[in-house]
């Protein structure tokens, strides 16, 4: 079972409710930290409000032009600290370059964020089921 | 994803393991084209030359003879064509180096072989419930 502190990096605050809705409805075990911009997400991963231990696992929202999301996927690669970070990049819209540039710095998955009534609890029971069966090294002492 | 049928390549040189895959992908209905190279350097001699589209997903075992899974990913990094594949390791290597190491090499997940054949077919409907949800 993942227990590991997990980031959410995501502009829209009904999305947030709705994500922590789920992981409260599935019991997702993992702690679930929130940051609305790439500014407020860094500091929470390099900066004053550094979050312990490192999340294992981050989703980021990548909003239709990219703007949001990309710098700081590219940021978090190229961190000596954070580059092992498994990364899920959730997007609502449908462009090609935005997914080309995410799956050339090795996310996890780039997933389809469901739009339907409900479907957003199969959506999160799933990526648990898939957090589930992986394993990752022992915490750092 | 699967909807699409990208191809697979299963890196294994077990042969019960690679007939333990093949038999999970049928009771999961998994139809996509699995290729399977028995080492590291089989399979990117088949990466460079046999497999037409290259395979969206590679399924690694770490311990094999004359290139193990680690010196693959590695290779398979720095190789502009092959870079962005998603890898998932499925090993019998508990060993936290080679957790360490393979996610420093940006895996898409490391998975440790059930022991028994049930539940090695209840982590293959994991993945696959996994890989619907992903755009490749």
């Amino acid at each position: 079972m993942i227990c590991s502190n997990i980031l959410l990096i995501d502009s829209d605050k009904i999305d947030v409710v709705s994500t922590k809705n789920a992981f409260s409805t599935l019991c997702i075990g993992a702690m679930l930290h929130f940051a609305e911009s790439e500014n407020e997400a860094w500091s929470l991963l390099q900066g004053d409000h550094k979050i312990s231990p490192t999340p294992k696992i981050i989703l980021i929202d990548i909003n239709q032009n990219g703007s949001s999301g990309m710098e700081l996927l590219h940021k978090i690669r190229n961190h000596p600290d954070l580059k092992s970070i498994l990364v899920f990049v959730i997007t609502k819209t449908n462009n090609e370059e935005n997914k080309v540039a995410a799956l050339n710095l090795n996310i996890a998955g780039y997933l389809r964020k469901p739009v339907e009534n409900g479907s957003n609890i199969d959506f999160f029971s799933r990526l648990n089921d898939y957090w589930n069966i992986i394993e990752f090294a022992s915490e750092k002492k | 994803m699967t909807n699409r049928l990208v191809n697979i390549l299963l890196v294994e040189d077990d042969e019960v393991d690679v007939m333990n895959v093949k038999r999970a992908f049928s009771k999961n209905n998994i139809q996509n084209p699995l290729f399977v190279a028995g080492n590291g350097v089989e399979a990117l001699e088949m990466l460079n030359t046999s497999i037409v589209p290259l395979p969206r997903i590679i399924i690694l075992d770490i311990n094999m003879p004359k290139m193990n899974g680690i010196e693959f990913l590695k290779v398979l990094r720095e190789t502009e064509k092959l870079k962005n594949i998603s890898v998932f390791v499925m090993t019998t290597s508990n060993e936290d180096s080679d957790k360490i190491e393979a996610y420093n090499l940006n895996v898409a997940g490391y998975i440790l072989k059930p022991l028994s054949f049930e539940k090695f077919i209840s982590s293959v409907a994991t993945l696959k419930n996994f890989w619907q949800l992903c755009e490749m």
